[in-house]
């Protein structure tokens, strides 16, 4: 469980009721990995700033250009180790190449999209827990369970972005899973990328945008400039936003 | 959004502070919050506790709180826009090609091989 008492700071209550969920999510089988495997994508998040390959491509003129092992915890196969820490440790510089490749090396497209789910969740989490000066959560034990596997017929490829995504107008007709009946209901009308970039696994993206929208504003109240709602105005959140996206060389 | 908010309320908030201009940038302690983001993503912790005691004396500490979420939140959904490579949207292109520019952003995705405007539909090269 994740508690903040510690730090003797005001967080607000929301917030750790966020975090426990996200935290308690990690734990569970998904919709395609068992919870031992999500936790252990957890570990080996945490893991990767640790890692000597990571730290020499970071610094190269092109991460492309050198070889080598990364540093694991040795408990996930290489694929999806290089998919953690690549995003981890230069997001900024990640490819359609590099992403085909990772889909060439037997990761999934919906395997791919619920890793991405849980390294959001670690680093956002871990974030917060540094910048308001705690130490990182211990992660969860895991639980038993198998993940669903139910993949979102209504899911397709655009060229929106290498992953398929859901359109919300494919959520308008008759909908196989629960799934994708629960992002229509919290959906609804026309979506920013962003948030439909993790639609292939919709769980994921309903779970990571409830976090969004805690720890950042809900969508009906990130246009309303006529009042403020958290103790830094609409003005000082978008500037630490953006200026969190510049160092994460982060174009969208 | 900063600038959607910068032209709502009429402040003309200085986005050069996005890229490394000194400064509030036309925003109330806009200088100690692009120092808090920069702590928090860097690796001095002392350099960190101390904006950070900064924050608490000058803004408060609900302020801390709701700053630090903020540096959470795009510290992930980067990595997320990032790795699922998704597009900027067409209206959000044109609404903000001029900025974008001034500001060297478009770099950003034409290191990546990627197209800064999908308006364009100009095959990627890499």
């Amino acid at each position: 469980m994740i508690s903040y008492e510690e730090s003797r700071l005001p967080v607000r209550a929301d917030i750790v009721q966020a975090h426990n969920v996200a935290w308690g999510r990690l734990a569970r089988a998904g919709s395609w990995l068992d919870g031992k495997t999500r936790v252990a994508i957890a570990a080996e998040t945490r893991h990767a700033p640790q890692c000597e390959l990571c730290r020499r491509r970071k610094e190269a003129l092109s991460p492309y250009s050198i070889a080598g092992q990364h540093d694991s915890l040795g408990t996930l196969p290489e694929r999806i180790v290089e998919q953690i820490h690549r995003i981890v440790s230069d997001p900024g510089r990640l490819t359609r190449k590099w992403f085909d490749g990772v889909i060439a090396f037997g990761t999934s497209d919906v395997e791919y999209v619920e890793i991405v789910g849980v390294i959001a969740t670690v680093v956002s989490i871990d974030t917060f827990c540094r910048a308001i000066g705690m130490p990182p959560s211990a992660l969860p034990d895991p639980m038993p369970g198998e993940p669903h596997r139910r993949r979102p017929r209504t899911a397709h490829q655009r060229g929106e972005a290498w992953v398929p995504m859901i359109h919300p107008k494919d959520l308008e007709g008759d909908l196989d899973t629960e799934e994708e009946k629960a992002l229509a209901k919290y959906w609804g009308g026309v979506l920013a990328n962003i948030r439909r970039a993790l639609s292939l696994v919709p769980e994921e993206a309903y779970a990571w945008f409830q976090l969004v929208e805690t720890q950042y504003l809900p969508g009906k109240w990130m246009r309303d400039f006529s009042q403020e709602f958290r103790a830094i105005t609409h003005a000082q959140i978008e500037l630490i936003a953006g200026r969190v996206s510049v160092l994460n060389q982060c174009f969208y | 959004m900063l600038r959607e908010s910068s032209k709502t309320t009429g402040e003309n908030y200085d986005l050069t502070v996005l890229t490394g201009r000194t400064g509030d940038g036309n925003i109330r302690h806009g200088a100690l919050l692009v120092a808090f983001a920069d702590a928090v993503l860097g690796s001095d912790d002392a350099r960190l506790a101390g904006i950070r005691s900064e924050i608490r004396t000058k803004v408060g500490d609900a302020a801390l709180i709701d700053a630090a979420a903020i540096v959470a939140t795009f510290n992930a959904i980067d990595r997320v826009a990032d790795s699922t490579g998704i597009q900027i949207e067409e209206s959000k292109a044109e609404a903000t090609a001029d900025f974008r520019t001034a500001l060297g952003i478009n770099a950003f995705a034409e290191n990546r091989g990627e197209i800064t405007d999908p308006r364009s539909r100009i095959a990627p090269t890499r």
